[in-house]
């Protein structure tokens, strides 16, 4: 009768080990959800700016078409992208577009002094910082909610209740161009 | 410490901080019985409550009082929003805190509000001029890791707390003096409850110091972990450190709260009387602590 008791005793403890194991990764998973919508806020402020960005910068210097297009691309496939990792890649190669968009922009003094372009160029610096703020944190949660469904013992609720590990989002190499430019300018 | 840790240790402090502060209301009411006899005594202990109910409720409004802090909108100043903005998101709270701003040449900041959700962030005018950006935005992680980290409900509570307690027993002296009839009381009595009405204050002191001095390691390292910039959170102190101006309108009671010791007389120096009533650790400390976390030395 006692052996019976402490089986019980023992499946109760674990059961509920196990549901705190269960809410604590359901919370981290909560946090990687919000640190990943913060992003996700930013990145569509971006897609927002750019092509009014475009549009000022074709009024000066409409035949250098192919940065254009470059930097159309790259906006939509930062759209598009599915999920962390694909976004982290295309955000780095609309960076660099961007990068080489200002430095097309460089050229033309007139445009530099328009009221205009200073402040998208004012709002698309703060929006980068404000990628870079929000990545920082949402990486910070993925690496915490990760830990959890790859150490012992949450590692078994992890597994048994499908609680997947998640991407981080990368800084990419170029990703701090253009925040370099709008300050040399 | 893991912030998980932190938080949860600051619950449990804040419920003793409670406990404690209940208690010495009591103990300040039982001293003023000898003065004031038994209707005087309940009516203090009713008043303290009550007050210290009510101050909960406003701690957020009476410190901007207290610190003559004016809130500060975005169009005032968008490169200061700006910061707090990022400085917000790369903490994680769920919404940008507002910015007050007191007008004081010394630099200095600090953040208060019983909720998170309704904590905001005071600097000087003195600060805003004196720091270069990557400085000050690590001066705003510092106060964004005090809301985040629930250590600003817990200032907040001290701070108030303190307020309340000392009142009540400055309160009963008057009273002890004034209503006096002299004569026929024990001496005993008479000697005990002094001592109690003089020490309450001063306990309710020591516990307002020995709440704040470690969480300041914690939000220095919580702020530079936020930015990724260990450095700049030890060059914001270093420049902190060689200003000695003091702010004008700080006190006893919301020292704990700034960033560093706001007066110099709380800054004080040296000797273990004197570390009891610090309320901050010293900036040389909280340097090093910086310094060894990110690998890095300052030229001195």
């Amino acid at each position: 009768v006692i052996v019976l008791w402490v089986l019980i005793g023992i499946v109760v403890v674990a059961v509920l080990l196990a549901m705190w194991l269960f809410n604590r990764l359901v919370r981290l998973r909560n946090e990687v959800d919000t640190g990943w919508s913060n992003i996700d806020v930013q990145l569509k402020r971006r897609n927002d700016l750019i092509p009014n960005l475009v549009e000022a910068v074709k009024g000066y210097a409409a035949h250098e078409r192919g940065v254009f297009e470059e930097v159309t691309e790259a906006r939509a496939a930062v759209a598009r992208a599915a999920g962390p990792g694909e976004a982290g890649d295309a955000d780095s190669l609309l960076g660099q577009a961007l990068g080489r968009l200002f430095a097309v922009a460089e050229a033309y003094p007139e445009l530099q002094a328009s009221q205009n372009f200073r402040q998208l160029q004012e709002e698309l610096t703060d929006t980068e910082d404000k990628i870079a703020s929000a990545r920082r944190y949402y990486n910070s949660t993925v690496l915490a909610y990760n830990n959890a469904g790859q150490t012992f013992p949450s590692l078994l609720v992890a597994r048994l209740f499908g609680f997947t590990a998640r991407e981080f989002f990368e800084a990419g190499e170029g990703e701090r161009a253009p925040v370099a430019v709008a300050f040399s300018s | 410490v893991t912030l998980q840790q932190q938080i949860r240790a600051n619950r449990w402090r804040t419920l003793l901080v409670v406990v404690a502060f209940v208690g010495l209301v009591v103990v300040v009411s039982a001293a003023s019985y000898a003065f004031l006899g038994q209707g005087g005594a309940v009516g203090l202990l009713a008043f303290g409550l009550a007050y210290g109910l009510f101050a909960w409720w406003n701690a957020g409004r009476m410190i901007g009082g207290l610190t003559h802090a004016s809130p500060l909108e975005k169009r005032d100043d968008p490169e200061l929003y700006r910061l707090v903005e990022n400085v917000s998101i790369a903490a994680g709270l769920p919404a940008t805190p507002p910015l007050y701003l007191v007008d004081d040449p010394a630099p200095n900041a600090f953040a208060a509000g019983a909720k998170p959700e309704k904590a905001y962030v005071a600097v000087t005018s003195g600060l805003r001029r004196l720091m270069p950006a990557r400085e000050l935005e690590a001066v705003l992680a510092h106060e964004i890791a005090h809301i985040r980290n629930r250590d600003v409900r817990l200032m907040t509570l001290a701070a108030v707390l303190v307020g309340v307690v000392a009142m009540i027993s400055d309160f009963a002296f008057r009273m002890a003096f004034w209503g006096g009839r002299g004569g026929n009381r024990n001496p005993v009595q008479v000697i005990s409850a002094l001592v109690a009405l003089l020490l309450a204050p001063l306990a309710a002191l020591l516990l307002q110091m020995a709440l704040s001095r470690r969480r300041e390691f914690l939000a220095d390292a919580s702020a530079a972990a936020m930015l990724n910039d260990a450095e700049a959170m030890a060059l914001a102190l270093r420049r902190l450190e060689l200003d000695t101006s003091e702010v004008a309108y700080a006190d006893r009671a919301t020292a704990h709260l700034y960033i560093e010791s706001p007066t110099r007389a709380i800054r004080g120096a040296g000797g273990f009387l004197a570390g009891l009533f610090q309320t901050h650790p010293s900036l040389d400390d909280r340097i090093r602590a910086l310094e060894q976390a990110g690998g890095f030395r300052l030229s001195h």
